[in-house]
């Protein structure tokens, strides 16, 4: 196995914020005795990441992925702990750290909304020192994976959502970094677009072999795109693994649906000798079962020679649910 | 040589996007022209009634001036710009764009003091060379060599330290982002269009040695009227270099104590 390009060890985030009772008077106390509390954004996380892997990093809101995601780039100094990435400590923030690295966030802009983007590409080409030749290859490439020649010249404030997403993503991947931080790149976009990204996403890794952090409230881009997750709960990290394990973990049945050639006379009745088999409210003329994954073979077989069936599939539970257990939880 | 070749990026790229505003074109040139013409007016009418006030003559007065109008254009064409973009409730800080310039392969202070230009500017900086032209042909026959190379090096600490105050000031805003805290500079800078001798004695130390505005023009209006000792000019190269240090470090602080806006 190749040496990890990322390594975190006991990382931890402790933020210092002001505390403000409500009311007038207590804002005049706070502006002379001001209160602050401890916030434990992180706790003591770890892992390592090796190169080219796409990693979804995901939680409910406040669960302490962003600070991760910063503190990964060099954006803050954590409290206590250790990283490494592509062999430097990133809050050292070394030129030569920043240029084999990228963030790109869904929640803000690097581009300067009163040109085109193709002139804010050329000052990052220069601040990144790209030469000329590799430069024009890189933005021609990008350009053609996201679609997007007819966008080069249109002021960035003129553009859609989408539209400046794309731009971000070209900024932040025009000097080949070796690690993408990506937090919330989808955030706001319509699903046509949400999906158009994802397969530039894939593509661009499989292509060029960059390692990916991915945070998202968007399931499907991180099942889309990431084999592994890890998922932070109050700033822990309480799973790291397959996508497929923590399904399987969580939600230890799958759905069986089943259509028939005619309705039979007694479904709910047939299904009683099995102990672990639930009947769900059907949907569009599919019946619907929850089967505990050991008994499906068993249920089907039965269901298979007993039951006039014209169609039957067997399918995990959606994520969206699964995750959702998770986080009211904070368990897995 | 990365250094200006970015520089000048950041000028064709601010050039654009001030030129994307055409109203603005008219408005900075017909601002530039009032404050030549209120300046220049209101040192003629002074200098009318009076042939010297404590010690300043018409010519280094216009001297003062065209160094005040020099440093008021360049502030206006960069520093100003630049810093600015960083504080204040629409700053980078405050809306958490600053992530980016931290994440740049880039020296920070470098970046945030070149990376926005006020290109019409340049308008009042031309016309602030055409005092101090005036101001030369007026005191001509006085002028030596040893006073415009002493007004040239006192003229460039003076823009040093225009720019070490605003950076200081403008380092302030890691510890509150949400205050525009240059302000203090821009007010009291007005008060360096007259030299700081007019002053009582306590704003004159002030101005002098708290936040020098005094020093910024009096010093180089003083060099160019001949009028100003060798101590003088070594201790303002010597608080010109303390406060470029100081107010690098402060900066530097600054940077460590940057929190990023929350997601």
């Amino acid at each position: 196995m190749a040496e990890p390009i990322i390594t975190v060890k006991n990382l931890t985030k402790v933020y210092r914020v002001p505390e403000r009772a409500p009311g007038l008077s207590a804002s005049i106390r706070g502006l002379f005795k001001p209160k602050f509390q401890d916030v434990e954004a992180v706790t003591d996380i770890n892992f390592t990441i090796q190169p080219g892997e796409m990693v979804g990093l995901i939680g409910p809101n406040g669960a302490g992925k962003t600070t991760t995601l910063k503190m990964l780039s060099g954006l803050l100094y954590p409290t206590h702990g250790e990283a490494k990435v592509a062999d430097f400590t990133p809050w050292d923030r070394e030129p030569e750290y920043l240029q084999r690295i990228s963030m790109v966030m869904g929640n803000r802009s690097a581009m300067n909304w009163d040109i085109p983007p193709l002139d804010s590409f050329r000052v990052l080409s220069k601040i990144y020192k790209v030469p000329q030749d590799q430069y024009q290859r890189t933005l021609d490439e990008l350009i053609s994976l996201l679609d997007m020649e007819a966008l080069l010249k249109k002021p960035v404030r003129n553009l859609s959502l989408g539209e400046r997403m794309k731009c971000e993503l070209v900024a932040g991947l025009l000097y080949h970094p070796d690690v993408l931080f990506l937090d919330e790149p989808t955030l706001g976009l319509d699903v046509a677009m949400q999906r158009r990204l994802r397969i530039f996403l894939k593509q661009y890794n499989q292509q060029h072999q960059v390692t990916v952090i991915l945070t998202s409230h968007y399931m499907a881009d991180v099942s889309a795109l990431c084999e592994r997750v890890m998922l932070i709960h109050h700033g822990g990290l309480i799973f790291d693994g397959a996508l497929q394990e923590l399904a399987d973990k969580l939600a230890p049945f799958k759905l069986v649906k089943l259509q028939f050639t005619t309705p039979p006379s007694n479904l709910e009745g047939f299904l009683t000798q099995f102990s672990t088999v639930e009947y769900l409210p059907s949907e569009n003329g599919h019946h619907i079962l929850r089967v505990a994954r050991s008994d499906v073979p068993k249920v089907t077989a039965e269901i298979l020679s007993n039951l006039p069936v014209a169609d039957l599939s067997v399918e995990d539970p959606p994520i969206e649910a699964v995750i959702d257990q998770i986080y009211e939880e904070g368990k897995v | 040589m990365q250094g200006l070749r970015l520089i000048f990026e950041f000028f064709k790229v601010s050039t654009q996007a001030e030129l994307a505003y055409r109203a603005n074109f008219f408005i900075r040139f017909l601002n530039a022209i009032l404050n030549l013409v209120t300046g220049v007016l209101s040192l003629t009418v002074i200098f009318n009634q009076v042939d010297s006030i404590k010690g300043w003559d018409l010519p280094s007065a216009m001297a003062l001036l065209g160094v005040y109008l020099l440093l008021a254009a360049l502030r206006g064409l960069f520093i100003g710009p630049s810093l600015e973009s960083v504080a204040g409730m629409d700053g980078e800080i405050w809306q958490g764009t600053f992530d980016f310039t931290l994440l740049r392969p880039v020296d920070k202070q470098f970046l945030i003091s070149f990376r926005h230009w006020r290109v019409l500017m340049l308008f009042d900086l031309c016309l602030a060379l055409g005092v101090l032209g005036y101001a030369i042909h007026l005191m001509q026959a006085e002028l030596t060599l040893l006073a415009v190379l002493g007004f040239i090096i006192t003229l460039i600490a003076g823009v040093a330290l225009l720019y070490a105050a605003l950076l200081a000031f403008s380092a302030l805003v890691f510890w509150n982002s949400g205050f525009l805290f240059t302000w203090i500079i821009n007010d009291l800078f007005q008060l360096a269009r007259y030299p700081v001798e007019l002053y009582p004695v306590w704003l004159r130390l002030v101005l002098t040695w708290i936040i020098p505005v005094g020093l910024m023009t009096t010093i180089p209006a003083q060099a160019l009227s001949g009028r100003l000792s060798w101590q003088w000019l070594i201790l303002t190269l010597l608080f010109t270099i303390g406060a470029l240090i100081g107010a690098s470090w402060l900066f530097r602080q600054g940077l460590k104590k940057y929190t990023s806006a929350s997601s």
